[in-house]
């Protein structure tokens, strides 16, 4: 096979990293939860494109967490880490997104709260919330 | 078989209004453990050809109304990586697929526990022959709560619910009626206010009611009880959490024992909040190896409304040993 140069064929993503458009095809509850101990309402099948967090954001949630679930040094922890299987239970997301309102000074819905099953999605949440704060509050 | 060792006879309870009446008279039986473990194999002692599936769970006979069996593990207790290898071999691929996306090893293991800890609970109510756990399926209602597939497996109905901590994996069944289950360390220390958490979370007539608790210890032990007992209502109710959020529903605490209240949504003044006591649900709190508290929750049938719910518990390691731990009436 002939073979190509692999910078001629590369697709860089966007130089500013906090720009990444991507498609949330199903996000099904049905594999939150290793032991079923605590399961959510499945969401309806959607189409959405979004932004997604700045990587701050993920880093403070991910400190919070960390926090929260008493997690060691060696547990790395990306974006995708979802909360479950780290071993947080309901009462830990909630402690957890009770953190996340007074860190960044937002309110979340309750059935926000128990929906958030990942970092990402912890960090698109608040993400969203800052975003729809009155002017007047500022940030 | 289970041996009974030693019946301790309790007098009954009258209903929550303080007075007594025959009807509502609870009756407690307390079947203290005095080590009536029954031991079913030594597996250390045989060897690997030698075991079989259909002689180490056995058969019991279902749950009957108004009744819930409570089983758990502790995981420490389980430390046989020849056993637990046993227990991953009961697994579907999904299942240890899952357990595997756990991080680290305690958090695998644990989500190994509650897999076998379901399968082999709902194997032992068989019918006519041994069920093989690995054989059942579950499928998940329309708001995702687990079920068993019962009708393409050979099994009884069953309803269960599993819940599980650090330290204690357990795991509810029932046949007539949905159930719910929620367990929590007692120690389990919460990172802010009990008091703050609850404005945020619960209901306004059990902020009022923890605020009356002054020992901040016991006003934590509180919290911690009406979270189990609101956990497993939700779970009970089977229909995700934005059902049923935590501050639309009180769970009254009385002498006699728990009592769901629904908050009304619309009433004609808007001062007045109807509030619905009548509840339609059973609840039991119990504690478990003076380590745990307990909560279990199911659904009131009409023709058992008021009636006590009867929970009977035992402690396992499947394969190894079961050993009945307590059966009580509980009141409304």
């Amino acid at each position: 096979m002939a073979s190509l140069s692999t910078t001629s064929l590369s697709f860089k993503a966007p130089s500013i990293q906090s720009t990444r458009i991507y498609q949330v095809l199903h996000k099904a509850s049905s594999f939150k939860s290793i032991s079923f101990g605590r399961f959510q309402s499945s969401k309806r099948l959607r189409l959405q494109i979004s932004c997604a967090a700045k990587p701050e954001t993920v880093q403070k949630v991910g400190d919070i967490v960390r926090e929260q679930l008493a997690l060691s040094t060696d547990t790395a922890l990306t974006a995708e880490s979802k909360f479950s299987a780290l071993g947080a239970d309901s009462l830990d997301t909630v402690e957890i997104v009770m953190a996340l309102e007074e860190k960044f000074d937002i309110s979340v819905e309750e059935t926000d709260a128990q929906n958030i099953t990942t970092i990402q999605e912890a960090a698109d949440l608040i993400e969203d919330l800052v975003q729809k704060k009155p002017a007047a509050q500022g940030s | 078989m289970e041996e009974e060792k030693k019946f301790v006879g309790g007098w009954g309870k009258g209903n929550k209004m303080g007075e007594r009446r025959p009807e509502d008279i609870c009756w407690k039986e307390r079947w203290v453990d005095v080590g009536s473990a029954v031991r079913l194999l030594d597996l250390s002692a045989m060897s690997q050809m030698q075991r079989s599936f259909s002689i180490d769970l056995p058969s019991l006979r279902l749950p009957s109304r108004r009744e819930t069996h409570l089983w758990y593990i502790l995981p420490d207790e389980v430390k046989s990586t020849s056993l637990l290898k046993r227990y991953s071999q009961l697994l579907s691929q999904t299942e240890k697929d899952r357990v595997d996306q756990m991080r680290g090893d305690e958090l695998k293991k644990n989500a190994l526990l509650a897999r076998t800890l379901v399968r082999t609970t709902i194997a032992r109510y068989q019918t006519n022959e041994a069920v093989d756990p690995r054989s059942l399926m579950f499928k998940k209602n329309m708001y995702g709560k687990p079920e068993l597939d019962w009708q393409n497996c050979n099994v009884q109905p069953l309803h269960f619910n599993i819940s599980h901590t650090d330290s204690l994996i357990a795991c509810g069944v029932t046949v007539h009626v949905p159930v719910g289950i929620d367990v929590e360390d007692k120690e389990r220390k919460i990172k802010h206010d009990v008091l703050t958490f609850a404005k945020r979370f619960y209901s306004a007539d059990e902020v009022n009611c923890l605020a009356t608790i002054l020992d901040p210890e016991a006003q934590r032990k509180e919290f911690i009880k009406l979270w189990t007992l609101k956990e497993a209502y939700v779970k009970a109710l089977g229909k995700g959490f934005s059902a049923a959020p935590f501050n639309t529903f009180t769970i009254q605490s009385n002498p006699g024992g728990y009592n769901l209240c629904k908050t009304s949504e619309i009433t004609a003044n808007p001062l007045e909040e109807t509030k619905k006591c009548n509840g339609g649900w059973k609840f039991a709190l119990l504690e478990l190896a003076d380590s745990h508290y307990a909560a279990v929750c199911t659904e009131d049938d009409q023709a058992d409304e008021g009636a006590p719910m009867r929970v009977i518990v035992r402690k396992t390691i499947p394969f190894v040993e079961d050993q009945l731990i307590l059966k009580e009436y509980f009141c409304n």
